[in-house]
């Protein structure tokens, strides 16, 4: 029997796990037995010293590392760390979760792009785990542990309320009924069976919740509870007066992972690593920016310039990888003149601009005054240093936002599923295009 | 009928009359007189938006007074809840509100410049729908209609909503909306089963059904979806029987899967404009308050017992529009 704490670190068992490790100290010796289950896991690649971790600080790194390196690099080989998959590592494994979550609340605070990476690792790690197990044993282990997660058979879909407003459960992929949210078989088929026609319902509640939602709901809420508990660390970390060097090494361990893998990957999983700022490619645009670029022909406008295309050519020219590197930054740390600035981002909004019915700007002076504030430069008609700083420089609003504020822009096309930014979309797409232009200049000469 | 003389805006005078004669502290719904205190009201003297914000009333008698005195151009109440409403301050919780007005519709049957009865009555069956949903999928049960004088309000205050963030709510938007095509291929132990919206009669895809039905059915030949060429367009009038008939599936075979595929993709993005998103995430919103005088269309907002057989050119008429002179 696979132990639930495999999947659920934060289950009864895994809390039992660590408390039995005793001495903090012994995390940064090696680890013999660690050793040995990881050099006898199966399709193991030993021939590198670096691929086998030799404590639970080096196996914490290598969890973290497993998951960047598998979305960004593409010569990501999971050979390397098969020891992950193999049940018997789970002793070691829980003591790695519990010092990334300690090290990352300590240091980084819930709200930090590493407590996002350590979350986001928690949930692919078990879907990988899931995958490899036989077909009963994962029924049997999702099985107890959503019980454990859940304690009543009949779900209000307001207690996914935390899921559900950080996104990771669509309310869409749940089936609800009076309120209630639809898990169990034997619940479905009372309640749906009649209406069903010319489908069996047995076959329809296995597609669309049967495993699968199950399994859904509960490996978000293992994450929701991994947050969580970062979140907890963190608070109680503000509290304390010296927070163990030990986990504020690993802390910075976490971090220099982050920044190789943007470095040395750059965009080729995540879109958003390290792309540099270059000239604008109006091709790479996602729908809704070409939409506002051919001007708005109706209401919005106003919004649609200043609140959504500005900030977005505006970092797409100077600042791309701004949610990436999640450092705040002004203009003039990019475009020191202002240069560009003046030559290239401001004629592109201002053509926008221009093209809507009727033309903006034209008539409103003050529009201008808005346009400049959302550029950094306070409210003043032109952009200018000396007032850089007075508001802020906005952020691209996210595709969230634009459905809300600006619902007639968003027509989302086959790439929008990747995406929950227009800027990410570009950042994707501006790779892809740049492809598509070389393998055609290659091919055809003609033109 | 005097059609024209209604939905004009009301004189100074009238408004005086309206407040002075018609108006009664009964008319303002129990759901807001019981919680007046935690409340905070806005005004619009003059008929240029509510500058006149953060009041705070600790009784109806003195709403009464207020309204009575000052009979404002327009009057409004917030949908949050305050312990100390008079700075905004100590939120406690918000009404979750969907707000159809009828003159953003999308898609209208009619060709009017503001509102009439054609589309103030597809706002109603937009609404209808979005209740039917809140109840019969989300649970929620205390849930108040109002007639705002250009559209309708619907307003929830289960304990369950009531505490819920801007994020939660936008998603409950797009669920009640139909705002995203549902998946139609499922993974099955290693099989892919393919299941459309409309065969499945319950959760999200029954909503998106529902949506796209009602759509579908008030298109015509100068709606304009996106993807959606003049020719599309024409074979989903010829062909949108079947869908009154819940034929789907002949529906779908006679306009052909890839084009079926884009004419629901245009109609979920546009379902995202069924209701006004802004007002649902708001957490602070103030709203048209029941039993005011919506002064530019000269009609009683209206809070709406019975919303099938509500007629607002019945019940949310002020007298003063009778006596007009013609
Ligand atoms: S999904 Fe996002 S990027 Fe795509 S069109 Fe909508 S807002 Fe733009
Ligand atoms: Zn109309």
């Amino acid at each position: 029997m696979v132990s639930v704490a495999f999947i659920n670190p934060l289950s009864d068992e895994g809390e039992i796990i660590v408390r039995e490790l005793g001495d903090f100290g012994r995390v940064l010796s090696d680890n013999d037995d660690l050793m040995q289950i990881v050099t006898g896991s199966r399709s193991q690649e030993i021939s590198d010293d670096s691929f086998i971790p030799r404590n639970y600080i080096d196996l914490a790194i290598k969890r973290i590392e497993w998951f960047v390196k598998k979305k960004n690099d593409r010569n990501f080989d999971n050979n390397q760390y098969e020891f992950l998959f193999n049940t018997e590592i789970l002793k070691f494994d829980v003591i790695a979760f519990y010092l990334l979550c300690q090290a990352v609340g300590v240091k980084y605070g819930p709200n930090s792009r590493e407590s996002r990476v350590m979350v986001e690792s928690q949930g692919k790690l078990i879907e990988y785990r899931l995958e490899k197990l036989p077909k009963n044993i994962r029924e049997e282990l999702v099985t107890n542990i959503l019980n454990s997660l859940i304690s009543s058979t009949h779900i209000k879909w307001t207690f996914f309320e935390d899921l559900i407003s950080t996104k990771k459960l669509k309310l869409q992929d749940l089936i609800l009924d009076q309120g209630e949210i639809i898990l169990d078989k034997d619940d479905f088929l009372e309640r749906f069976s009649h209406k069903i026609h010319g489908r069996k319902p047995g076959k329809m509640y296995e597609a669309l919740i049967g495993d699968r939602i199950k399994e859904l709901v509960m490996i978000k809420m293992v994450m929701q509870n991994t947050e969580n508990y970062i979140l907890k660390v963190g608070e109680k970390s503000d509290r304390e007066i010296e927070p163990n060097p030990i986990l504020l090494e690993l802390a910075d361990k976490i971090s220099d992972v982050l920044a190789t893998s943007v470095r040395s990957y750059g965009i080729g999983g995540s879109y958003s690593g390290s792309v540099k700022a270059s000239a604008l490619n109006p091709k790479a645009f996602p729908p809704c920016v070409k939409k506002v670029m051919e001007g708005m022909k109706s209401g919005g406008r106003n919004d649609a310039i200043i609140m959504f295309l500005t900030p977005f050519i505006s970092y797409a020219r100077l600042y791309p990888s701004v949610f990436s590197e999640n450092i705040t930054k002004q203009i003039s740390d990019i475009d020191p003149s202002l240069l560009i600035v003046q030559n290239e981002v401001l004629p592109l909004i201002f053509g926008a601009a221009e093209r809507c019915t009727p033309p903006l700007f034209e008539d409103q002076p003050q529009d201008k005054v808005n346009l400049n504030a959302k550029l950094g430069f306070g409210m003043h008609q032109n952009p200018d240093l000396k007032n850089e700083g007075e508001t802020i420089w906005y952020t691209p609003m996210s595709c969230e936002k634009v459905k809300i504020h600006l619902p007639s822009l968003c027509k989302p096309d086959e790439n929008c599923k990747k995406i929950g930014n227009p800027l990410s979309y570009y950042n994707m797409m501006i790779w892809k295009v740049k492809k598509e232009a070389k393998t055609e200049s290659a091919t055809d000469n003609t033109e | 009928m005097v059609k024209i003389e209604y939905l004009t805006p009301a004189s100074p005078e009238e408004r005086k009359r309206y407040y002075r004669e018609e108006w009664d502290i009964k008319q303002v719904p129990d759901f807001i007189a019981h919680s007046i205190q935690e409340r905070e009201f806005g005004f619009d003297h003059v008929g240029r938006g509510p500058n006149d914000r953060y009041k705070v009333f600790r009784t109806p008698d003195l709403l009464k007074r207020f309204l009575k005195v000052r009979t404002p151009f327009a009057a409004y109440c917030s949908v949050a809840f305050y312990d100390k409403p008079r700075r905004r301050d100590k939120w406690t919780k918000a009404e979750l509100v969907f707000d159809v007005d009828a003159k953003d519709i999308p898609i209208r049957t009619c060709e009017c410049e503001s509102v009439c009865e054609i589309c103030l009555n597809e706002a109603k069956e937009i609404v209808c729908g979005i209740i039917d949903t809140l109840k019969e999928d989300l649970g929620l049960n205390n849930i108040h209609i109002v007639y705002s004088g250009r559209g309708y309000h619907a307003r929830v205050l289960d304990d369950d909503v009531t505490h819920i963030n801007s994020d939660v709510r936008s998603q409950i938007v797009k669920y009640l909306v139909g705002a995203e095509v549902p998946e139609n291929e499922y993974s099955l132990n290693y099989e892919k089963v393919s299941y459309e919206h409309f065969v499945i009669p319950f959760g999200y895809p029954n909503v998106f059904t529902e949506r796209v039905k009602y759509s579908i059915l008030h298109l015509n030949e100068h709606s304009n979806l996106d993807e959606v060429n003049k020719k599309l367009l024409k074979d989903v009038l010829k062909n949108r029987h079947l869908i009154e008939d819940n034929n789907w599936g002949l529906f779908k075979n006679k306009i052909g899967p890839l084009r079926y595929k884009k004419v629901v993709n245009g109609i979920a993005s546009m379902n995202m404009s069924l209701v006004d998103a802004k007002v649902s995430i708001d957490l602070k919103r103030i709203l048209r308050l029941p039993s005011s005088l919506h002064s530019m269309v000269s009609m009683k907002c209206t809070e709406v017992k019975n919303i099938e057989t509500f007629d607002p050119f019945k019940e949310a008429v002020p007298k003063f529009v009778y006596e007009r002179k013609e």
